[in-house]
């Protein structure tokens, strides 16, 4: 399994463009969008929202990082590296689990240096409530990971899973706390807060927010324990949906 | 001419064979515009309100300018790949001029801008009200300059580019960059305070005011919200924008196919 994710972040450093890419998008969340929204927003918001926005940035780019790995398992596929992998003397379970992880892992990789900064930018609080956020959104990442590889297995065409990842991607982020707090979400739409009160970009926003110590307009209760509990539930499900689907596909060339 | 109209039918059939990117791209605009847009409308601040009215009307045009930015530069992916697969031979082995080769390929970028915002536009016509038809006509014409721009913009990126991982990291530092230094999220008044105040450099002002996607979305605005009000500066700063870029991607198509 180790070899799996080893594998799986040498990959991603040959992906020099995307990290040049992601920080560049970063640079521009956070120079204009937080800096000059900050200024856009009620009074008793503006004193807080550049580091809200800022914290929530970095959970988008987590979780765009993390569904990187969907887009690997199409290409390996169309490259016909399948056949390789299944070759090799790993059970079919270790190769999707080391997927997991590797994918995982890459994205936390991806956003460290993001992370470093945004401390400099927001400040560290309290190091040990940053430790026990920093666990879950291992988990929150793995997670994602999972889904990525579920919904990459289950929908076999590379053009679907662009555009399912796409959408999904618009409206899990912008259904939930990682742009605006819960409060203005209810106040904007009963429906949007719903969806947004159970989505798991809400929970790990929730989590580095209270990690780095920006405690106000925080969606869960109580916490960390609330959101902690909700990154758990999405991780154990997606990682072994993902692994069963996954499983499933790999033989007899299903991914075909 | 006749060329000219082969070359944009070719293009606009490749257009249609990304039906995929582009459900995705209006589902992540109409996610912007209607959950985004939304919620914003809820947290503006008292000055910002007066001064906007509401979020979701100020936005509708922002996006339309978004979805036809995105969509006018595809044009500069698909012309990276010819020169990468070195298809633009065959291209250059058919009966069209290189002049009808440049300028058919840019009117085609920007003809597929054009079609692709028309749904947003109309969206945008619906929530905030119709403009009167001399302002449509006005309107029409200066998104297809900002539209021919930006693909003469893409174009010109593309065949200065061959590695395709470059032309993906620029055209991602020009998308970031006119985005979010642009009046499409946000009121121009709010970069220009925070340059008076010394927060923002002022040469980032200064691209943020003659940003052709802030002309683009003002110009609607103006006409359909009266906020701010129409100028003459915005024609002129879209015209020239469109005249720079739609002379250089053709100069360089023109130059470039030819050397590789």
């Amino acid at each position: 399994m180790l070899l799996v994710i080893e594998r799986d972040l040498r990959r991603f450093i040959q992906f020099k463009f995307i990290i040049i890419l992601r920080t560049i998008w970063f640079a521009a969340q956070v120079a204009f969008f937080g800096l000059i929204a900050s200024r856009m927003v009620v009074p008793e918001l503006a004193d807080i929202y550049f580091e809200f926005y800022v914290a929530g940035v970095v959970i988008m780019m987590l979780y765009s990082a993390s569904v990187f790995i969907g887009y690997d398992i199409f290409e390996e596929a169309e490259h016909g590296v399948f056949e390789y992998l299944l070759s090799l003397p790993v059970s079919r379970k270790e190769l999707v689990l080391g997927r997991s992880i590797g994918g995982g892992i890459r994205s936390f990789i991806l956003v460290g240096p993001i992370i470093a900064i945004t401390l400099f930018i927001i400040g560290l609080a309290n190091p040990l409530n940053l430790l026990v956020a920093f666990s879950a959104l291992f988990l929150f990442a793995f997670g994602i990971s999972g889904m990525s590889i579920t919904i990459a297995v289950t929908l076999k065409s590379g053009d679907r899973f662009d555009i399912f990842m796409g959408v999904l991607s618009a409206l899990i982020v912008r259904l939930s706390t990682a742009m605006y707090p819960q409060a203005f979400v209810q106040d904007a739409n009963q429906a949007y807060a719903a969806f947004s009160q159970f989505n798991p970009v809400t929970y790990a926003s929730d989590l580095f927010r209270w990690g780095t110590g920006i405690e106000r307009y925080l969606t869960m209760s109580p916490m960390p324990l609330a959101a902690i509990i909700g990154i758990v539930i999405f991780f154990f499900i997606f990682t072994f949906v993902g692994v069963t689907f996954y499983e499933k596909r790999l033989e007899g060339g299903g991914w075909q | 001419m006749k060329a000219i109209l082969h070359l944009i039918e070719h293009d606009f059939r490749n257009f249609f064979r990304y039906k995929w990117w582009l459900a995705g791209l209006i589902s992540m605009n109409l996610a912007d515009l209607l959950i985004m847009a939304v919620v914003y409308d809820r947290m503006l601040s008292p000055e910002i309100a007066e001064q906007i009215k509401s979020y979701f009307s100020f936005f509708a045009p922002g996006v339309t300018v978004v979805g036809l930015f995105a969509s006018a530069f595809m044009i500069g992916r698909e012309i990276n790949m010819e020169v990468r697969r070195q298809i633009h031979h065959y291209m250059l082995s058919l009966p069209i001029t290189r002049l009808e080769l440049a300028l058919g390929r840019l009117l085609a970028g920007g003809l597929r801008g054009m079609m692709y915002m028309t749904p947003l536009l109309l969206t945008t016509f619906l929530i905030i009200g119709f403009p009167s038809l001399p302002q449509l006509f006005i309107i029409l014409g200066a998104l297809f300059l900002l539209a021919t721009g930006i693909s003469g913009v893409s174009i010109a990126a593309a065949v200065s580019i061959s590695s395709f991982e470059k032309f993906i990291t620029v055209r991602g530092l020009i998308y970031y960059v006119l985005f979010f230094c642009s009046s499409i999220f946000y009121p121009l008044s709010l970069i220009q305070t925070l340059g008076q105040e010394g927060i923002m450099p002022q040469p980032l002002v200064v691209l943020a005011e003659l940003n052709p996607l802030s002309n683009g979305a003002n110009l609607i605005r103006a006409f359909l919200l009266g906020n701010p009000p129409f100028a003459f500066d915005m024609i002129r700063n879209l015209v020239v924008f469109s005249a720079i870029f739609v002379t250089a991607a053709t100069i360089a198509y023109m130059k470039i196919i030819e050397q590789k």
